[in-house]
């Protein structure tokens, strides 16, 4: 059993919990691999955030008068919303398609050349 | 910037998009325009869009939104993976469109590196998509407990907790590896609503606007007297599902219960934002503390499969015992069973088991769900088409 990480005095009404194995888990055959995917698609989320909000910054500096709190809750239109949208799917396939490459020579493998 | 008055406004506009989307709902778009107010102690730093509060911040709404873009991703690599299988049993001279158990595809597959990076990847996806809620939800803990501290006793609608509450071994697992799953963490509600509004897109469809439970909701027959008085929603979660059946029918007493203190708690706080005279309890689907026949319907959305063998059965025959003569019991849930089917189907079929801590998922596959509704007492009505579309439809008539 476990219980939350969150410390504090008030009522929270949660109890504790039976923590999964997941953390330990090694689909890739050696942890350091399993764990760079994951940093990988953390860096992703921290790239698009990045992109995402100059984005809305853009949007902003096209019209007048730009203050922080207009940046911060800006509202995207649907347009914008499908625009952005079929750029990040851009983004996620230029940075993840590579995973599904089934590469299969070794570093010894023959270099087979032609000269005409 | 919208002021309060006009992002309601706008959400009165959506209940009437929906309603026409979904059926006739024109009644329960008037009533989100009554809705014209700002609930005590509400945290709602970058306004709604229509009935989904934003994320409370521009990075975490992009972080998320890159995850969901992601899973959408990953979906659709499904079919390079799947491909990658076929070839493999090709390769090991099975035929690659046969049905196979779980059991002899597992060893064939496990060690190739195209299916070992979907599966990484995926979990991935998820524990960042969990991360990254939980971590702004708990930094911020302070003023979100207040917000839920100041809709407790608020309405409308009510909210009962139960915090000596025995909570069965079972519900304690972190189902989907949500931290914490369903009752150890005190945002569990608040994660579970964004997080699987992601579930959602690119499977069947956006549910931000709880489209999903509300077009369920709208689809659920009428008992065949037509009296609706009482609704009950056993394993309620955030209360989507049991608000959409309280727009769906205004003048019934509608309760949702979960065993989920921290579930209940937020669904309470989001039917009393939308303005829902809607009621939550911490309580048991297998023992909901109501009269025998107190509801005209019981329902639940999809935590069949979330339940052992014999805990399906218990709530089976408590939906049963408080369902009135007449009345009906909908459980909207996967279809189930199926032991064997092509290779990588069962494959994905236990891994989402196995590493996405569906626990007892495979347990409900294996159970003759609809025969154990009908060994409870119910009739089954086949001629009902299922309320939600690819799911199972089980409208059980209790013999008036």
């Amino acid at each position: 059993m476990a219980t939350s990480k969150l410390k504090t005095d008030r009522p929270t009404y949660a109890s504790d919990f039976i923590p999964s194995d997941v953390e330990r888990a090694v689909f890739l055959g050696n942890p350091v691999l399993d764990n760079m995917m994951t940093s990988l698609i953390a860096l992703g989320a921290e790239v698009w955030s990045n992109r995402r909000r100059m984005k809305v910054v853009e949007a902003l500096l096209a019209e007048k008068g730009v203050t922080a709190e207009m940046i911060e809750t800006y509202m995207p239109t649907a347009e914008q919303d499908a625009e952005w949208q079929k750029d990040r799917d851009r983004f996620i396939d230029l940075t993840y398609s590579p995973l599904l490459r089934e590469g299969d020579l070794p570093v010894s493998a023959a270099f087979t050349r032609e000269n005409k | 910037m919208l002021d309060r008055r006009s992002l309601f406004a706008a959400t009165a506009a959506v209940g009437s998009f929906v309603g026409a989307a979904f059926g006739s709902r024109k009644a329960n778009a008037a009533t989100h325009t009554s809705v014209n107010l700002t609930p005590k102690g509400d945290v709602e730093p970058r306004g709604s869009k229509n009935r989904l509060e934003r994320l409370p911040a521009l990075d975490l709404e992009s972080k998320y939104d890159f995850v969901t873009g992601f899973r959408s991703w990953h979906n659709k690599s499904n079919r390079v993976v799947s491909q990658r299988v076929e070839k493999i049993l090709e390769e090991k001279g099975l035929d690659p469109k046969a049905k196979y158990s779980m059991e002899k595809v597992l060893p064939l597959i496990e060690d190739d590196h195209l299916v070992g990076t979907s599966g990484r990847t995926w979990i991935s996806n998820q524990q960042v998509t969990w991360k990254i809620l939980q971590d702004y939800f708990h930094e911020h803990a302070d003023e979100y407990i207040a917000e839920m501290e100041a809709a407790d006793n608020d309405g409308p609608g009510t909210l009962e907790l139960n915090p000596d509450m025995e909570i069965p071994k079972y519900t304690k697992h972190e189902i989907h590896i949500q931290p914490g799953g369903y009752v150890g963490d005190e945002f569990a509600g608040h994660v579970y609503h964004y997080g699987t509004n992601s579930f959602y897109v690119g499977a069947i469809g956006d549910n931000e606007q709880d489209q999903i439970h509300i077009g369920t909701a709208n689809r659920l027959p009428l008992p065949e007297d037509g009296v609706v008085k009482r609704i009950l929603v056993q394993g309620c979660g955030t209360g989507q599902m049991t608000s959409a059946l309280k727009e769906r029918f205004p003048d019934a007493e509608v309760w949702g219960i979960d065993v989920g203190g921290p579930m209940v708690r937020y669904a309470h706080m989001r039917a009393r934002n939308l303005g829902l005279d809607v009621n939550f309890a911490q309580r048991l689907a297998e023992d909901t503390k109501f009269p025998d026949g107190y509801f005209d319907i019981v329902t639940s959305y999809i935590i069949n499969h979330e339940l052992p063998q014999d805990s399906n059965r218990a709530v089976i025959a408590e939906a049963h015992r408080v369902t009135r003569p007449g009345g009906y019991y909908y459980p909207v849930d996967f279809r189930s069973g199926g032991a064997d089917g092509r290779a990588y189907g069962q494959y994905r079929r236990w891994w989402d088991h196995r590493w996405n801590t569906e626990v007892w998922s495979r347990e409900y596959h294996t159970l003759d769900f609809d025969g154990e509704i009908e060994k409870a007492g119910f009739t089954m009505n086949r001629e009902t088409k299922a309320a939600l579309p690819g799911f199972g439809a089980r409208h059980a008539v209790k013999k008036a």
